[in-house]
């Protein structure tokens, strides 16, 4: 039986260069569902994701600066995307030819659908 | 909505031509409601286009909003259609001050002064001026002044042609050690010592971030802050807070990208709904974090980031 997030995901992991996408737990970190390439670790993608995207979200606020909606993270081999607005956020390891600012675009879609909330 | 706005706007909602949009944009920009003052100015001018006050009052809003710039050319406008408007030369007077042109601000003084001689806050702003250019003294006021601010929006100061004139203590320099000499040029020198960078360091960044609206924070591994600032639209400043949230980032990242195979992390963006927040390492496994505004296209922040983080690396360097 496929999860609700099962398409989104699908719609994700085929972008170019993108190599899993996740639906993760903002709270704990726990994967909720994923889509992942053979030897990802998607538990430390999970676990990293979400604390970043909570640190963002709590920096943000102390900041007055709003809700965080958007977060990348840059690596020399790789990228790791987050989105969310509820507890549930959208997560993407990505290699370096992944097109940003298309992925950002299919991620923030996904947000709008209204799966995650 | 208060009493005020709500009567304020009834009474426009009854008649769109009146000019009781000057007292509701003033009254709103009062409150901080700088984007709907904003509106309703904007909306005044295009039923009043020549209305000298409307034109003062979109100059005030652009202060309080940060755009200096924009807040001169309105007060210029002012000026056409009003030359004996005093609140305009001080408001130009004001924005050459916070700009370190100091002699076109002492002109401007002057002529405010010469039409109202007893105006006490022109009088203490010409003095203060005055006894700078005496003492030599042509530091950038912005730089030396104020503190980087995460939202322009909330500028603390009073308008010259308000109500609230600035006092004489806005056209204080704090700081002897305020300098002029550019972020870009100093990062780049590399034998440098402590005594070429502000004596605060709160202000390291402020030769970087100019009049943008954007903002710089130092941090060391424990997320305590060691350079920069970061007030809020309150006013307040809220470096601490935001150091502690973010106390461990750098750590975390290295950790998992290692797990990962993905190499060293080199930046973390973030999106708000009004700001860009990137973040890199710093030295001494520290965290450099910048903000921007939205409007401010990713690319210049991410090159932001770059030449704080240079900045930075030879400050701590001239600590040791």
């Amino acid at each position: 039986m496929s999860s609700p997030f099962a398409d989104l995901l699908g719609t994700l992991v085929r972008q170019r260069g993108v190599m899993g996408g996740l639906v993760v737990s903002e709270s704990d970190g726990i994967i909720v569902d994923a889509t992942l390439q053979v030897g990802i670790k998607g538990n430390v993608v999970a676990a990293l994701a979400a604390s970043l995207f909570r640190k963002a979200r709590l920096s943000s606020a102390a900041a007055g600066l709003g809700e965080a909606m958007f977060l990348t993270l840059e690596a020399e081999h790789g990228r790791v995307c987050a989105a969310g607005r509820s507890d549930l956020i959208l997560v993407t390891i990505a290699d370096p030819r992944t097109n940003l600012g298309l992925l950002r675009v299919e991620m923030l879609k996904g947000l709008e659908g209204g799966t995650l909330s | 909505m208060s009493d005020d706005v709500r009567r304020l706007s009834d009474e426009l909602a009854r008649d769109p031509s009146s000019l009781v949009f000057l007292q509701l944009g003033e009254t709103l920009r009062k409150r901080e409601q700088l984007e709907l003052a904003l509106k309703v100015a904007l909306r005044g001018l295009e039923r009043h286009p020549h209305s000298a006050d409307a034109h003062d009052l979109l100059a005030r809003i652009a202060v309080d909003r940060g755009e200096m710039q924009r807040a001169f050319d309105e007060w210029d406008m002012v000026l056409r259609l009003d030359p004996k408007h005093g609140g305009a030369r001080k408001g130009m007077g004001f924005v050459c001050f916070r700009q370190g042109k100091l002699h076109e601000a002492e002109k401007y003084l002057a002529e405010a002064n010469a039409l109202d001689p007893d105006d006490p806050s022109t009088v203490a702003a010409l003095e203060n001026i005055r006894k700078r250019l005496a003492s030599g003294n042509g530091g950038h006021p912005e730089r030396s002044e104020s503190l980087p601010r995460a939202q322009r929006g909330g500028s603390r100061h009073s308008h010259p042609s308000s109500g609230q004139p600035p006092d004489g203590d806005q056209y204080r320099d704090p700081s002897p050690s305020a300098r002029d000499d550019s972020g870009p040029d100093r990062a780049a020198r590399s034998t440098q010592h402590a005594a070429d960078f502000p004596r605060d360091p709160r202000l390291l960044f402020a030769d970087l971030i100019g009049e943008e609206e954007r903002t710089a924070l130092l941090l060391d591994a424990q997320g305590l802050v060691l350079a920069g600032a970061y007030v809020s639209h309150e006013g307040r400043d809220v470096a601490q807070e935001v150091g502690a949230e973010l106390s461990g980032v750098s750590e975390e990242a290295r950790r998992a990208m290692r797990h990962l195979g993905l190499g060293e992390w080199t930046s973390i963006v973030f999106e708000t709904q009004v700001a860009y927040v990137a973040m890199a390492p710093a030295p001494q496994e520290g965290l450099l974090l910048v903000a921007a505004a939205r409007t401010t296209p990713l690319g210049l922040v991410t090159r932001f980031l770059d030449r704080a983080v240079a900045l930075s690396r030879t400050w701590l360097e001239s600590l040791r």
